[in-house]
């Protein structure tokens, strides 16, 4: 079984601290996602696992061994790259047998594996073809291939699906997912795109500025974000953020945001005295309520409706079902699912649960 | 823009490849005109009768064989050593960070922008000091000193122009970086290193100055200064022989540009944008 962990790892490129400190364990089998905005660390993260890059302190783990001193390639590891890096001159089958030929396995056991990966990926019409004449798709599943064929301990893909089109994105991730559970192998996925993250995932490490904000399953990232960063990176659209006040209403808790009261389901037990209010859009219900707001924006989608709020001062987004005839600048009435409530303590902007949730 | 009708462009084309290639046309035919027919007072476009006698005086009567070999050890000896260290030299200057890096690239440049007579004595001197003079060795040393420059500028705009990622991914398969560079990095640059050895080439195959000054033997003398020296004296010049000899002097480049003028076309194009 193969665990990665990143203990105390950290990054610095001359005085530029990129990652001041890392601890992370991935469990073996895992599909982890490091999902963050741009310049978060992630790819440091990965190339650091991959051995493209030297850590400034710390070690890094795969399986019982450090890897923090060996070559890429005494790793045990397979990486997919975001331009994909096929070998320009070599047929899609020499670049898919590449490692294996690295590693000096025979050539008849590497036509074998060629041939099962081949099936597996449907790349068999293409491996007499040079990378050039393929397609993004076609390229991003040969370079899977290559990845596949010598069957690593650890998969690292460095948002591989970036560079191809919507549909073919949708597709491949789904392929991606039924990959991993075919294969059982241990993945480590970058990417900035929440829904990947999102959909693929065991378990989501969410980054900024080299520092791990959470590392949970996606559900848990998006049901109790860690801290301000992570609830209002993860989710579109956004979840609505406003500073607010915890106050003691006859017993009950009691949230101030804008001109609101809202009367949670908890006891009015210690509290911290600022907070950061988040709503999510599907939590604010639109059409029956206590409290009133003017439609600033509608998008419709479709499928369901983005409006955008104003409720005397406070800022909502709310998703309403099908296409509504809401138009901008009428008075709607609006309710809160109050129970789906996010507050974080305004002094550390982490999250805050009331005793007895 | 619009499209120039085609005897337009054919109009101005053919006489300025009519002048370009005149004296080359000139040489040809002289080579293979009768002596008589040479001097005669009505000069004949096309000779009257094909004469090869100039061509096997110049191979059997004359060094010319041993010029040529010289020449041709000369060149691609200066070729081996000048793609051997370019190749290595610009891929260090494209992928390792370490201090001056800049600085030595420019300084390469600048020694690029120095004419080359100025070197002579000083290079003279030099070669004279370590027991090189009058050596084929002298002349690969000098060589190298100027095309290394223009080598290294050349390669080092092909090298960046090679993605970081195909190096990583190889190393990631299982390569050393010495393996990755030369499974990855040399394929992608070959056009490249075709185009700076063929550069190379042609700069040690018809450079003159330095062959006169630093070479005054008969068994170090490339064709340049050879075929000048055996043919013309101070009282004649063996006009057919020199025609003769200047034919088969042009015969390797001919049939180098032939295989390789795509590469060379290429590569100097790219060499151009991107550096």
């Amino acid at each position: 079984m193969v665990q990665v962990v990143f203990e105390k790892v950290s990054k610095a490129y001359g005085d530029t601290v990129a990652i001041p400190g890392l601890d992370l364990t991935i469990e073996s089998g895992e599909f982890v996602s490091l999902l963050g905005p741009s310049g978060c660390g992630k790819s440091t993260t990965l190339r650091m696992l991959a051995g493209l890059e030297q850590p400034s302190s710390g070690s890094i783990r795969i399986g019982d061994r450090d890897v923090v001193n060996l070559a890429p390639a005494a790793r045990d590891i397979a990486m997919v790259f975001q331009s994909y890096a096929l070998y320009p001159h070599m047929t899609v089958a020499e670049n898919i047998c590449y490692p294996l030929k690295k590693r000096g396995v025979a050539k008849a056991d590497r036509a074998i594996k060629l041939a099962e990966v081949a099936a597996l990926l449907q790349l068999e019409p293409l491996l007499a073809r040079k990378p050039g004449q393929l397609s993004g798709g076609q390229q991003q599943r040969v370079a899977l291939g290559r990845a596949l064929v010598r069957e690593p301990s650890v998969f690292l893909l460095d948002e591989p699906l970036s560079n191809l089109d919507a549909s073919l994105r949708a597709h491949m991730r789904a392929e991606l997912i039924e990959l991993h559970r075919r294969l059982g192998k241990t993945m480590v996925y970058v990417t900035h795109d929440q829904l990947e993250a999102m959909t693929m995932s065991s378990r989501i490490a969410v980054m900024r500025a080299g520092e791990l904000q959470q590392f949970a399953p996606p559900d848990e990232i998006y049901n109790r974000p860690a801290n301000v960063f992570v609830a209002g990176f993860i989710g579109t659209p956004a979840m609505a953020l406003a500073e607010g006040s915890l106050a003691d209403g006859g017993g009950h808790l009691v949230v101030h945001v804008g001109p609101l009261a809202v009367a949670l389901p908890y006891a009015a037990a210690a509290r911290p005295a600022a907070v950061t209010v988040g709503i999510r859009p599907e939590d604010v219900l639109v059409g029956e309520g206590p409290w009133q707001a003017q439609v600033r924006l509608v998008e419709p989608t479709g499928y369901e409706t983005i409006v955008a709020l104003d409720a005397g001062g406070l800022a909502l987004t709310a998703r309403v079902p099908g296409s509504n005839a809401l138009r901008v600048g009428e008075t709607v009435a609006f309710d809160l699912r109050r129970e789906r409530i996010h507050l974080f303590d305004k002094s550390d902007g982490r999250r805050w649960e009331p005793a007895g949730r | 823009m619009k499209k120039r009708p085609a005897w337009i462009v054919s109009l101005i084309t053919w006489p300025i490849v009519l002048v370009i290639a005149f004296p080359l046309l000139w040489m040809l035919i002289t080579s293979v005109k009768p002596a008589a027919e040479l001097f005669s007072t009505s000069p004949t476009l096309l000779p009257k009768a094909i004469t090869f006698e100039h061509y096997a005086r110049v191979l059997q009567d004359t060094p010319f064989l041993q010029y040529f070999a010289n020449s041709m050890i000369l060149a691609t000896s200066t070729t081996v050593v000048v793609i051997s260290i370019s190749v290595l030299g610009a891929y260090s200057l494209v992928r390792f960070a370490y201090p001056g890096r800049e600085t030595l690239a420019s300084l390469v440049l600048f020694t690029y922008l120095l004419p080359s007579v100025v070197l002579i004595s000083p290079l003279y001197l030099m070669l004279v000091s370590i027991g090189l003079a009058n050596t084929l060795a002298s002349l690969v040393i000098a060589y190298t000193t100027f095309a290394l420059p223009y080598a290294l500028w050349l390669l080092r705009s092909f090298m960046a122009g090679i993605p970081q990622d195909l190096e990583s991914a190889a190393m990631v398969d299982g390569a050393s970086r010495m393996g990755a560079f030369v499974d990855v990095v040399l394929p992608q640059a070959l056009p490249g290193i075709i185009s700076t050895a063929l550069f190379t080439f042609i700069l040690a195959w018809n450079e003159y100055l330095y062959a006169l000054v630093l070479v005054n033997s008969d068994e170090a003398r490339p064709l340049t200064t050879g075929v000048m020296t055996m043919l013309i004296s101070a009282f004649n010049i063996e006009w057919s022989l020199l025609m003769a000899a200047s034919v088969l002097m042009s015969v390797p480049l001919i049939i180098i540009f032939a295989f390789f003028q795509r590469h060379l076309t290429s590569g100097f194009g790219a060499g151009g944008v991107k550096g």
